[in-house]
């Protein structure tokens, strides 16, 4: 019998995956870990790993009591005194289980009243136990004929208390090591290190045992204060509000007398609390239902939440202590509820009874923030209450927040959700007849049976038969609460057939919950079977009928029904939160706000997750310091990551912010592609899907500070929505304008200082540079085309990007030429030529070499003929050229000479007004405001009707640039490449044209901080020269008037030729020429290769506005643009400085 | 019940689901009650996931019989809520005149059933707790509802005939929300509205009337939830006569010629 037996359960603990209680939803890649399966099987507190594991045989001493009632179940214990198994070891506890399985015959008969048998469950692994380490008081290691590796264990079992039990044998348990030699000195090992870091916590131990009910029970006391012969000599511990307001149901009728009486003989022979032993009975003992004053104990037992009070003794005083007279949302809640928890229980109509309650509930809101708390828990609480102290149900709440019931109060429930789901598939599946009746009269079965569940059936049966559920349900794991419901359906199956409705529906459930007392079969001859009330019934259908709902049936259905229920909840909380944005976000469509919020909570988690993996890593390291709270923390391999599973991270502070604009806006990218292939990337946004490193520029964090209400409580969905709705909401070029200069207006007294304009000007280089996706175009002439005709494949002109860099040095100049006075008594006349000068300076630093190398083209060149002409078309018309002539004329001269305008005590600002006009002067400018600026933050594939509009204007270069990954329809893309064919400057893009750019753009940065630094040492050299400039200042002037007539005038006819001659030159060989010049610069790499392929097809109207002003500008990037003017030599000479 | 308090035959009978939904602790379930039970309780469990309850409402045509989700307000079980207003026919969206954020949160439900539930859901705007103000219980009809159905539902029982347009003048009380915002959205988003207290019973029946003069009778005729495109099967005899909740001697005191729950 003995060897069968446990080659039954040998072979079936191989055979039966259900021995594990697989976390439920603890699985990111439906693997668990084996750690969180082995503290799932023996319920350990999640500081626990498995370190060693052996077979084993557990040998028990036959009960040294001989004066046993018989009662059947006996022999199976006398018959199973050697359990074959597995022992486990982790940190801290010693674990044995003869892991029985769901396939054991049950012992009892069918029709027997006492369904006591083997549960078939997955709790915590039938016989064996878990003994924490510090209970073990000696090993033994026993020398026995037979080659068998044999342990005695002795335990501090009945020994804690200070006084001495009568008739106590200290408990012994031998276990007989199957495995190598090796292997079991290892175990031990293991062992022996483990009881040594044991030893300390025994007075742990102490506190907790000595308050538990057994304790006194054992102790003799109770017995001799009933007897009433002596007065007790002790207070019994606390049991819960029962004690003092008796516990509900009618204690005769429980027979709890007979039951306690039973339990104090398994104690005695099995050991009791810490170490107490599982045996056949024990489980049984469980079944029939739990003595009021043990029940408590035998729950926190079960459950695991004993292990929890041992590790963290005090926890539960001093989270009341830490947070005394604290408040927060939960105990609002709280509180609200307080007076309606379990209110026909007389213990909750006390202050007493509240008092607990409030306590328990705050506590726990305390050590678990993200569940707070969640209705229904006050009911449950309040009844754990009626039968445990409150510590003991506080950690009791934990391990069912923790395990029993994962996800069930989080603040998406998502674990109620997925439960009512897996419990109506187990309908489907079980009884199909009924399952269909319902779904043919529209019942959801859900709307009953959920209260069920989150309840655990407190509020939905009479109490007493509620906590018989309990008892197994603590023992057992949450599939009892699904046996119990599908026997509930299966036993009033015939009345639920009938019903039409929801209401009827519920109605029978209702009468058949209040006659749970009843005769299940009043009528029957047999007064056995009388004598079975429906409770009863219902316990046999669940656990008989039922026996096939097994922990990993439950396992398996959640986990196929996760993704749906998940994404029920995160469609509803996307749905709810997108409608809740307020009236700001109404500027933007629902498929953009709906991008957002996507795109928000993926950057929000993916940040979190990195973080967390920092986390977990140095926690790593710093484990053996300290242990941390399992708790306080949720499991290491919990989920993260999706909205549905609950508590998410609301605010981004400016590093995850960053990352969101990395996913929107190209021009949020670094330069430098970063680790990227490391993260790894959910293939949601496949457009985004090679990450890269988001760039951190000044006007990123200008952006964030503008969007943030709080900064430093980052920027929540609201802030996002709203700064872009802002941003794109209306297509409006004024708004963005504003929008922009409102960014820079640190003072917000509506001016923007010199610094700011070099911020500005620095901003729009960063923006741009990685091209403009197409959005902006500088128009073509007709010459240009022309040109183009002329020389076989001539390019026509530069690209939009070169153009925008001359159109950004355009700006930085007009901005000084226009800025007024800080200082009224600067007003002066002359205020007008320092800004010139100003000007002229910037021209000269940042225009300038354009020129120069513009006529290095020709100069240097001689194959270029077509672009002789130029010198004279620039010298007219690109209005930057002329002056600059002259300022590099005089330019020593006159750096050397004071500048109101740049002397620090003479600050100068721009305004809004003068803002606009600078950028609408310009036709780029405006473009960049108008569409550029705002389309560059991509959302939805669908966009705004309004931005949709505008994009249809798209210039056709940007098939160039679409093709580097910026969001666009494809028909669009489609209807501009024939155009763009047709114009012959595109090349199809190769693969370093992102590199090629970023030189590019990276060199026009780096071109507005020389123009700051010269800025800066022209102030100094002006401080120096603070006299003597009156006249160079007036002759500026003078130019400075005339050259912007001509300007005007050249705008027809001027700059066509102009591009026909300077610019037109065939791609290659610009990009020849480029070579040659950056290698007289700085020999620096090839910079040309590029900038063929962002040639740009100019069409429709010329601007003279802008295009030269794209020239200088995009030369004075590259220090390699071509300028006809006579003073190149200078400038470069000055720019080599520069670069030296 | 209503059968003996009218003399006519047997009236046709319909279902009607109803939800209830608002903010924690704004009164629902104690509308409900009052509504049902013509009772009021301080301390009520709060609702876990939602409490089903029916009540008979007789109109001198037909009788309705309201099947009643009362669900839970705790802001963490709102996504339950798709659950329980699936396929209902009207809707009570209930804040709290006392507390303006328990209005936005109405709001926010009303846009919800709006777009989600089923089309042609009657909602009614309801702002309890009108015994907390100065207007007091004596209150009735505190706004007219933006559909004109209601006006048949003015002769209601309890506290009917008082008219009182204006209460927007706040002194001292504790109401936050005026009437005026209330009236104001209600008719924009074409709500029935008013102003109960289920403490006194103030317009509580009124609503109900109103929900029920208002639910189109081309949706009565096919059961509930017509057009929710759910698929659900229509049930034409919804036990009608089946009153499994409790309605006590209050219908024969009240059954006037309107509502006679």
């Amino acid at each position: 019998m003995i060897p069968w037996s446990s080659f039954v359960q040998k072979a079936q603990s191989l055979i039966d995956p259900a021995n594990f209680n697989i976390p439920a939803l603890s699985s990111p890649d439906h693997n668990p870990s084996k750690a969180s399966l082995f503290r799932q099987q023996f319920r350990l507190p999640d500081s626990q790993n498995p370190l060693q594991e052996i077979t084993a045989d557990l040998v028990l001493p036959l009960p040294n009591s001989s004066a046993n009632q018989g009662d059947g179940s006996r022999k199976v214990d006398r018959a199973g005194n050697t359990y074959t198994g597995r022992l486990h070891l982790s940190e801290r506890f010693i674990c044995f289980s003869t892991q029985p399985t769901s396939f054991i015959p049950s012992a009892t008969a069918s029709a027997s009243t006492a369904w006591t048998g083997q549960t078939h469950g997955t709790g915590p692994s039938g016989n064996g136990f878990v003994l924490p380490l510090s209970c073990i008081r000696r090993v033994e290691r026993l020398h026995s004929a037979s080659h068998v590796f044999s342990l005695a264990l002795t335990t501090w079992n009945g020994l804690l208390n200070k006084q001495q039990e009568p008739n106590l044998v200290p408990q012994r348990l031998i276990l007989q090591l199957v495995g190598s030699r090796q292997a079991c000195e290892r175990f031990c090992d293991t062992l022996k290190k483990g009881l040594r870091e044991g030893m300390k916590e025994v007075d742990n131990l102490r506190t907790v045992v000595t308050d538990c009910y057994s304790e006194y029970l054992l102790s003799g006391a109770k017995g001799k204060g009933q007897d009433g012969s002596e007065a007790d000599t002790r207070q019994p511990p606390d049991a819960g509000l029962g004690l003092i307001f008796r516990y509900p149901g009618d204690a005769r009728k429980l027979r709890d007398r007979s039951k306690m009486r039973l339990w104090g003989e398994y104690f005695r022979e099995n050991g009791r609390n810490a170490t107490l032993i599982r045996q056949p009975t024990f489980h049984k003992l469980i079944r029939v239902g739990l003595p009021n004053r043990l029940r408590g104990e035998i729950w926190e037992l079960t459950s695991g939440s004993l292990l929890l009070r041992i590790q963290f003794p005090m926890l539960y005083q001093q989270t009341l202590a830490k947070f005394d007279g604290q408040e927060s949302l939960a105990i609002d809640e709280i509180e609200k509820d307080l007076n309606r928890s379990l209110p026909e229980y007389p213990g909750f109509q006390s202050e007493e009874g509240i008092g607990r309650l409030r306590r328990v509930l705050t506590a726990y809101s305390w050590i678990d923030p993200e569940i707070g708390y969640c209705q229904a828990m006050n009911i449950v609480v309040a009844a754990l209450l009626i039968y445990m102290s409150e510590a003991q149900a506080f950690f009791l709440l934990s391990a069912l927040c923790d395990r029993l019931l994962p996800g069930y109060y989080s603040t998406t429930m998502y674990g109620t959700l997925l439960d009512q789901k897996v419990f109506e598939s187990l309908v489907e599946k079980t009884m199909p007849v009924l399952w269909d009746h319902l779904t043919k009269s529209d019942v959801q079965l859900s709307v009953v049976s959920l209260p069920w569940f989150l309840s655990l059936y407190i509020n939905s049966m009479p109490l007493v038969f509620a906590f018989r559920v309990l008892d197994v349900f603590f023992l057992e794991g949450p599939k009892v609460l699904f046996q119990v419901g599908l026997a509930i359906l299966r036993v009033n199956g015939e009345e639920l057939l009938e019903t039409q409705d929801d209401g009827s529906f519920i109605s029978v459930l209702k009468s058949y919950f209040s006659r749970l007392d009843e005769s299940a079969h009043p009528r029957s001859e047999n007064p056995k079977l009388r004598a079975i009330t429906r409770f009863q019934e219902l316990m046999v259908v669940a656990f008989k009928e039922f026996s096939g709902i097994t922990h990993s049936t439950i396992t398996e259905t959640r986990e196929k029904h996760k993704g749906a229920v998940l994404e029920n909840i995160e469609t509803f909380a996307k749905r709810t939160s997108i409608r809740n944005l307020g009236p700001e976000s109404k500027r933007l469509s629902v498929d953009d706000l709906g991008t957002i919020y996507d795109r928000f909570y993926e950057t929000l988690y993916q940040w979190e997750q990195r973080q967390r993996v920092i986390e977990e890593e140095t926690r790593r390291q710093e484990r053996k310091k300290s242990q941390r709270l399992s708790m306080l923390a949720p499991p290491a391999d919990t989920q993260v990551g999706r909205v549905g599973l609950g508590p998410s991270p609301t605010h981004m502070d400016y590093e995850a912010f960053r990352e969101f604009l990395a996913a929107t806006s190209k021009w949020a990218v670094a330069d430098s592609p970063g680790p990227s292939g490391k993260e790894s990337l959910s293939g949601k946004s496949a457009l985004w899907a090679n990450r890269r490193q988001p760039a951190d520029h000044e006007f990123m964090q200008r952006l964030y500070r503008k969007w943030a209400t709080n900064p430093e409580e980052g920027l929540d969905l609201q802030n996002v929505v709203n700064g872009l709705a802002r941003l794109k909401g209306s297509p409006d070029i004024m708004n963005n304008i504003n929008y922009f200069f409102n960014l820079y207006d640190d003072s917000g007294n509506g001016q923007v200082d010199r610094e700011g304009i070099l911020k500005i000007s620095e901003a729009l280089l960063f923006l741009s540079r990685r091209g403009f996706e197409g959005t902006i175009t500088a128009t073509p002439s007709v010459e240009n085309l022309n040109s183009t005709a002329d020389r076989d494949h001539a390019e026509d002109s530069l690209t939009t990007d070169e153009k925008f860099l001359g159109s950004v040095s355009a700006f930085i100049r007009r901005c000084f030429e226009y800025a007024d006075p800080s200082h009224p008594e600067n007003r002066k006349e002359d205020q007008q030529d320092a800004t010139a000068e100003a000007t002229e300076k910037l021209d000269s630093f940042a225009i300038g070499d354009d020129d120069d190398e513009e006529e290095d083209l020709i100069d240097v060149h001689d194959a270029k003929p077509a672009s002789s002409p130029a010198p004279d078309a620039t010298a007219q018309t690109a209005k930057s050229t002329t002056p600059e002539l002259n300022s590099d004329d005089h330019n020593r001269s006159t750096s050397e000479s004071a500048n109101p305008a740049l002397d620090p005590n003479n600050p100068l600002h721009i305004t809004l007004p003068t803002f606009r006009m600078v950028v609408l002067a310009d036709e780029l400018l405006e473009q960049f405001f108008e569409s550029y600026f705002p389309q560059s933050f991509h959302l939805s594939d669908h966009p705004h009707p309004a931005a949709l509009a505008a994009s249809s204007s798209m210039s056709s270069n940007l098939t160039t640039f679409s093709n580097l990954g910026s969001i666009r329809s494809s028909g669009l893309a489609a209807g501009s490449a024939p155009v763009a064919g047709a114009s012959g400057g595109i090349v199809p893009p190769g693969k370093g044209l992102r590199g090629v750019l970023d030189n590019i753009v990276s060199d026009g940065i780096r071109m507005a901080a020389e123009v700051k630094k010269r800025m800066d040492e022209a102030q100094r050299d002006l401080e120096r020269n603070a006299l003597g400039r009156e006249e160079d200042e007036d002759d500026e002037d003078d130019e400075d008037y005339p050259r912007r007539e001509n300007t005007a005038a050249a705008i027809p006819g001027g700059i066509p030729s102009w591009g026909a001659g300077a610019y037109g030159a065939d791609t290659e060989r610009r990009s020849v020429v480029r070579d040659a010049d950056r290698d007289l610069l700085e020999g620096a790499e090839v910079l040309g290769g590029g900038k063929e392929e962002r040639t740009s097809l100019l069409d429709g109207k010329d601007d003279a506005n802008h295009a030269p002003r794209k020239v200088s500008g995009s030369a004075a990037s590259a220090k390699d643009g071509g300028s006809p003017t006579a003073r190149d030599g200078e400038v470069i000479s000055k720019l080599v400085e520069f670069e030296s | 019940m209503s059968e003996s308090a009218s003399a006519n035959a047997p009236k046709p009978s319909s279902s009607v689901k109803l939800v209830l939904l608002g903010e924690a602790a704004v009164g629902k379930s104690s509308l409900v009650l009052r509504f049902v039970n013509n009772d009021f309780q301080e301390n009520k469990e709060p609702t876990i996931g939602a409490a089903f309850l029916t009540q008979k409402c007789s109109l001198p045509t037909r009788t309705i019989k309201f099947e009643i989700w009362d669900t839970a307000g705790q802001e963490r079980f709102a996504s339950l809520a798709p659950m329980y207003y699936r396929n209902a026919q009207a809707a009570l969206v209930v804040y709290d005149v006392t507390k303006p954020s328990s209005l936005t949160k109405a709001k926010h439900w009303v846009a919800e059933l709006q777009r989600q539930a089923s089309p042609g859901i009657v909602i009614a705007l309801v702002g309890n707790k009108l015994d907390l103000t100065n207007d007091g219980g004596d209150v009735s009809e505190a706004a007219g509802a933006a559909q004109g159905e209601s006006e048949s539902a003015q002769n209601g029982d309890e506290g009917a005939g008082e008219e009182d347009e204006v209460q927007d003048d706040v002194s001292g009380d504790a109401r936050k929300v005026s009437t005026r915002e209330a009236t104001g959205y209600a008719e924009e988003e074409g709500l029935l509205f008013f102003e109960t207290s289920a403490k006194t019973g103030t317009n509580v029946v009124d609503v109900f009337t109103a929900i029920a003069n208002a639910i189109p009778e081309s949706s009565l005729k096919t059961g509930r939830g017509t057009g929710a495109g759910t698929g659900q099967t229509s049930l034409g005899n919804r036990s009608a006569e089946d009153s499994r909740v409790n309605l006590d001697d209050r219908n024969a005191a009240t059954a006037k010629e309107g509502c006679a729950c």
